[in-house]
This record gives structure tokens, C-alpha cells and sequence, in this order.
């Protein structure tokens, strides 16, 4: 289903990939679980000894690389995409989710970057609107195109405020 | 947004209220606030200190010694005093101000507190009359201003008269109109008036003082130099048929099954121990309808050009006044008892509503509406459908299926992901709104006028990505309503999602002004 007119893809719209950076980042925070959990596992299955305690290893390992690569995958399913009167943005692979926001209804914009992030060199730009529901949030900017596009954004807003 | 929580400042004089002059017209609550709020501390504190030692209080009841009586006494004596203390200071540290454009609003007596509401983003205005309040004749005036959690500005308690004539003169500073601008207009000096002589009253003046009999006398009846808007009504709900509705709930029919099915396993088990679980079940249907009725008792809307009006409730009356164009969706819902007289529930998302607990009260247009009504209804928010014969669309819309009247539906295919109900997923876009029509068995329909439209989305699941399906969400704020179309055709879903975004982007760019008087024409039409 990967036609030109498939509902995901509009035609005319040129879609900007985020970072990969942001699998990485994403990929190191599941490390940060599941090594230190792996790593108790093994050492109990070595000292107690008994094959059937392997099992859970190769449980949390085929969790571990699944992670992996569906974490890369829908970082490349992700993307956002300007266009002259409203931002698209698109994600998912299974559940697939695009979000409209007409510049003239985004009340605040939020770039936030947490340690991780930082580390990585990516950030995050959410978009509010007076509607809860809104989930518009972009991951994995980097922080350069992140500035550009809250300053992009809140000039366009500007432009176009209006009422609720 | 508008309500920004400004830090106290230069105003930090705290408890005294500048004259007029010095700092604009600063007003306090009427003095028996405190009393009125105080009292429900007390029960709560009442109830709180109940649930949490009921065991030991009925230990308690056991005691014969007086001692222990007086000492509860004293205990409860000192409780009191320090609420009645506490209320009485945050009332002498509460005052509000009207200007042209803003309400502020002065709280708190360690953490002050400056609120300022701008009028040109009113939402709503309500006078709300909780049952102690109504008994001694105060209102409280809340006025909406959308801006998320907790940002309702809330006055309470003024007097009645009080409180409607701020009310005409906040709606009618807010639709545009401007006050006449110099002082030595007399109607400028007795606008204040009302107010200024509760603010009189509260700081126990004598009336002899000459320079407040001045103010105190005011010998044109006039309250504001604006006079309240002239409404016309348009429905209202006769108390059998809240009744009867209540009773066909599904809270009461759930009842019904639970009796009969505890009743037969009594019977069954030769054993009345069972009765027991009907308690839980009881309480919670009768508060359901218990809250359903006081809330929808003597429901009357009525149209004016400063918008909706409603007035509803049997203990807490409340008059709210929505503004033209600031309802941002509405829902028709019919439950499944309901669909015998063709009832409906109609609900409405209003910025700033819903925000708090008083949602289910604050959020209802019509509790109980005839086919008849609920058109009205819908005309009331929507003068103009934007299609020819707006009662045959919504008689399609509310009852029909497939493409009945103009509707695009759900293909067959949609079948697979919802067997049951697939023939009423549907959409119409119309010129001035998004129907949105669902629900086999409990129908409902929800209207987006195009230019109240926030964003738009587009889901897909697994199930549907095979089928090529995709659902269409329009997002609102936030309320009772949130539209949505399931199980369209993805090509169908994503030309909308294209359409409606430069038709809410057009329909914008010639919306009313949100200043309403400032339009053209804003007079309601004839009904539909």
C-alpha cells in the first residue's frame, strides 16, 4: 500500500526526516534498563546454575533487539512538514497517526531537551493549541533546526492570530 | 493567554482599599461572603473529620463523662473561630476592578494574588446561586476566559442586582460597546453605584458620613449605563419529562437488572444477604439521577444578542450567557431508552468550560430535547447550517444512515473492523460546519463549525491499513464533545484532512469578530 495517493503521503508534500540520532538516544535509554537487568540475570543463572534460568536471558536479548529495530524503524517513519498555511507532522509504522496544525491556532510552542537529548544533540518541539487533544509534538530536532523552526513557527502564528 | 497571573505589583497595600480615585474602582465582595463560604468549610471539615473517625466517634457515643463533651465543644467552637477568622480576612484581602478591557481580580492573604481577565476573550459569563446564597439573595459571577486550568474568574458573593448589572456591563464591554467617556455624564456616576454601596456597606460606614450619602442615594434607577440585552425564548424543559427521561436512563434501567437479578438470586439461594449489594448500586443511581434532575430542573434557553442564555437547577441556579460564536462544537446523543420519543441530549464545548468540576452542569445546552428542540438547539449555535434544508440534513444526520442526506459513509469493507455499526459512521461537510454522525444503537452526532476547528488528524491502525481504511479527527477544546469519523475510506479521510484545513483556514478569515457588536448583523435570525 504504497501507492502516490496512499493517505499518509499526500502528494505535493515534501516530508523533512528527523535526526537518527533520536534512535540512538532512544536506543541508549532502553539500554539503561535492560543492561543492568540482563546483567543480574546472567550473574543469578551462572551461580545458581540450572539451564531453564538461560531462559529469561534470551527473553530480555530477543526484547532487547526487537527494541532495536522497531525503535529504528519508527524513528524513520517519523517526519514533519511545512507548508504555507499549517504543519503536518507523521508517525508511526503500525499505528499510523498525521496531525494538521494551521499556523493561526498554535497558542505556545515548547522546545524542551532533557540530559540524554542534549548528549545526542536533538530536541523536541510540541505545538499547543486551545484544543487538548492536539498531540503535535516533534522528537529528535536538531537543536539548530529546533530554534528555526519555533522562530519560523511563532512568526507565522503571529501572522495569522486569531481568535479561539 | 489572556489570564496571565500577573505578581503583585505596586498593589501590595494589603487590606486597604484605595479610594476610587487613587487606584481605579476597586470593589469588594458583600460582606456576608465569608459567612456563605465558611459554611462549607465547616461541613467539609464536618465531613472529613466524620469519615475519618466515625469508628471512634461512635466509641464516643459510649462516653457519659461531660468533660469530654465540653472539650469536643471547645474544639469545635475553635475550628469555627479559625475558619470565620480565615474567611474574614480573605474577604478583606479579595477586591476586584472593572476597566474597559479587563477584569482584575485581587486574592490571597500570604501569596497575593492579581488576576486579570481581558474581556475581548470572554468565553462565558455565569451567575451562579448556590442554595445558601440564593435563600439570602447573593450570586456568584464567574466569567470564562479560556485560558486551561482554573482560569475562570470567580466573584463571589455579590448581591443579585449587583451581579446582573456587572453582567450586562461586562457583556456589553466585551461585544464592543464603548462606555460614555467622560466623567460628568451622570449615567458614568450611577453605573457604579449598586456596587459602590455594597462595597459601602461592607466597610460598616455609617450613612451619615456626606461624602458616601452622596454616592449611596442613588436616585435613577439605573444600574449600568448599558441596559441588559433583550432576550426572546426559545425552549424550555417541562419537569415530567426530565423525570421520565431520568427514568429511562441507563443508570435506571442498570438499576432495574441489578434488583431483578439480586431479587432471583435471593430466591435462589434462600438467602437475603444478597440484598446487601444493592446498597452501592442504589446509591450510585439514585445520586446519578438525583444530579441529572437538580441539574436540569426548569432548563430554559433563550437567545439575545449577547448570544445563548441558559438558566437551570433546582438548588444551584445558574444563568449562563455564551456569546455568539464561542460554542466550539456540539453533541447530540440519544441513549438506547431514549429512542422511543426520539429524545436528545445536547452538549457543547465552550472554552473555559468543563474545566472544573462543574462540567456536567456548566457544558449541557439541552437535557432532554424533542427532534423539534434539538434543531433549535442546534440553530441556536449554528444560525446557518450552510446547506438549503437544514431540518431534512439533520433529520438524515440524526436518524438516517448510509449516504442518507448527503452523507459520505463508511465503506462496506468497514464492516470487518465494526460489524455492528459501520452504517453510521459518517460525514458531511456542509459550508459553515463538519457533521459528524456515529452510534447504531446509541446514536450521536457531533457539529464543528469550520472556522472553531483547532487541528485535524488522521489514525490508522493494522486492521485498517489492510482494508484501507483511516479514522478522521477533527480536534476541539476541551468538553463533552470530540468529533470524530471512524472507518472512512483512506483516500475519502485524507482528501478531508486536505479540504478541511483550507476550509477552516477561509472560513476564518471571514468569521464574526470576536468583539460581536462590532459585526455588521448580528441579529439572531427567525427560528428554524
Amino acid at each position: 500500500m504504497t501507492s502516490p495517493s496512499e493517505p499518509f503521503a499526500p502528494a505535493d508534500v515534501t516530508w523533512t526526516a528527523v535526526s537518527p540520532r533520536l534512535a540512538a538516544a532512544r536506543l541508549t535509554s532502553a539500554a539503561f534498563v535492560l543492561l543492568p537487568l540482563l546483567i543480574v540475570i546472567v550473574v543469578i543463572a551462572i551461580a545458581v546454575g540450572g539451564p531453564w534460568l538461560w531462559l529469561p536471558v534470551v527473553v530480555v536479548l530477543v526484547v532487547g533487539v526487537s527494541i532495536a529495530v522497531v525503535t529504528r524503524r519508527q524513528v524513520r517513519a517519523m517526519g514533519y512538514a511545512e507548508r504555507a498555511d499549517d504543519l503536518l507532522i507523521r508517525r508511526g509504522i503500525m499505528f499510523r497517526q498525521m496531525v494538521v496544525v494551521p499556523y493561526g491556532r498554535m497558542q505556545y510552542i515548547d522546545v524542551t531537551a532533557g540530559p540524554l537529548s542534549r548528549k545526542f544533540g536533538i530536541a523536541s518541539v510540541q505545538l499547543h493549541t486551545a484544543a487538548s487533544a492536539t498531540s503535535a509534538t516533534i522528537h529528535g530536532l536538531p537543536p539548530q533546526e529546533a530554534a528555526r523552526l519555533r522562530e519560523r513557527l511563532a512568526s507565522r502564528g503571529e501572522a495569522r492570530l486569531a481568535g479561539l | 493567554m489572556s489570564d496571565g497571573r500577573l505578581p503583585d505589583v505596586g498593589l501590595g497595600r494589603s487590606g486597604r482599599v484605595p479610594t476610587p480615585a487613587e487606584d481605579g474602582h476597586w470593589r469588594r465582595m458583600h460582606p456576608t461572603t465569608p459567612a456563605i463560604k465558611g459554611w462549607k468549610i465547616v461541613v467539609a471539615v464536618l465531613a472529613v473529620s466524620w469519615y475519618q473517625l466515625g469508628e471512634n466517634l461512635r466509641e464516643l457515643s459510649k462516653v457519659h463523662d461531660v468533660h469530654v463533651w465540653a472539650w469536643i465543644l471547645v474544639g469545635l467552637v475553635v475550628v469555627a473561630l479559625i475558619v470565620s477568622v480565615y474567611s474574614a480576612l480573605a474577604w478583606r484581602a479579595t477586591r476586584f476592578n472593572v476597566t474597559d478591557d479587563a477584569v482584575h481580580l485581587q486574592t490571597g492573604i500570604v501569596f497575593r494574588q492579581q488576576r486579570q481577565a481581558r474581556l475581548d476573550r470572554l468565553q462565558a459569563v455565569d451567575v451562579v446561586q448556590p442554595l445558601l446564597a440564593r435563600l439570602v439573595g447573593l450570586s456568584e459571577l464567574k466569567l470564562e476566559v479560556a485560558g486551561g486550568h482554573g482560569s475562570a474568574v470567580s466573584l463571589a458573593f455579590l448581591k443579585e442586582a449587583d451581579a446582573d448589572a456587572l453582567r450586562t456591563e461586562l457583556l456589553a464591554l466585551a461585544a464592543g460597546l464603548q462606555r460614555p467617556t467622560t466623567g460628568d455624564e451622570p449615567g458614568v456616576a450611577e453605573a457604579d453605584a449598586p456596587i459602590k454601596s455594597a462595597v459601602d456597606a461592607a466597610q460598616d460606614v455609617p450613612p451619615t458620613r456626606p461624602s458616601l450619602t452622596k454616592r449611596r442615594a442613588p436616585a435613577d434607577p439605573i444600574r449600568t449605563v448599558f441596559s441588559e440585552a433583550p432576550e426572546r425564548p426559545v425552549y424550555e424543559l417541562p419537569m415530567p419529562r426530565l423525570l421520565w427521561a431520568s427514568l429511562r436512563s441507563g443508570g435506571a434501567v442498570a438499576l432495574v437488572v441489578v434488583v431483578v437479578a439480586t431479587v432471583v438470586a435471593m430466591i435462589l439461594a434462600r438467602d437475603v444477604g444478597a440484598a446487601f449489594v444493592l446498597f452501592p448500586a442504589l446509591l450510585g443511581s439514585a445520586g446519578f439521577m438525583w444530579t441529572r434532575i437538580n441539574q436540569g430542573a426548569g432548563f430554559r434557553a433563550a437567545i439575545s444578542p449577547d448570544g445563548i442564555r441558559l438558566r437551570h437547577g433546582l438548588t444551584e441556579s445558574r444563568a449562563q450567557t455564551v456569546p455568539p460564536g464561542r460554542v466550539q462544537a456540539i453533541r447530540l446523543s440519544q441513549g438506547l431508552w431514549w429512542r422511543g420519543p426520539d429524545w436528545w441530549r445536547i452538549e457543547i464545548n465552550v472554552a473555559g468550560y468543563g474545566q472544573s468540576k462543574d462540567q456536567a452542569s456548566e457544558t449541557v445546552l439541552h437535557p432532554v430535547a424533542t427532534l423539534a428542540e434539538a434543531m433549535t438547539a442546534v440553530w441556536l449555535v449554528l444560525p446557518d447550517l450552510g446547506v438549503p434544508d437544514p431540518q431534512a440534513t439533520l433529520d438524515a444526520a440524526l436518524h438516517g444512515r448510509d449516504d442518507d442526506g448527503g452523507f459520505t459513509p463508511a465503506p462496506r469493507r468497514a464492516r470487518w473492523v465494526d460489524p455492528l455499526g459501520w452504517r453510521r459512521h459518517g460525514v458531511l461537510v456542509t459550508e459553515r460546519a463538519l457533521l459528524a454522525r456515529s452510534g447504531r444503537f446509541t446514536r450521536q452526532l457531533d457539529l464543528v463549525p469550520h472556522e472553531r476547528t483547532q487541528s485535524l488528524g488522521l489514525a490508522q491502525g493494522p486492521v485498517q491499513r489492510r482494508l484501507g481504511l483511516a479514522s478522521f479527527v477533527v480536534h476541539s477544546t476541551p468538553g463533552p464533545v470530540s468529533a470524530s469519523v471512524s472507518h472512512l475510506d483512506g483516500h475519502v479521510a485524507a482528501a478531508l484532512l486536505d479540504e478541511q484545513a483550507a476550509r477552516a483556514r477561509t472560513a476564518r478569515a471571514v468569521a464574526a469578530p470576536e468583539q460581536w457588536m462590532t459585526a455588521p448583523d448580528v441579529h439572531p435570525g427567525p427560528a428554524a
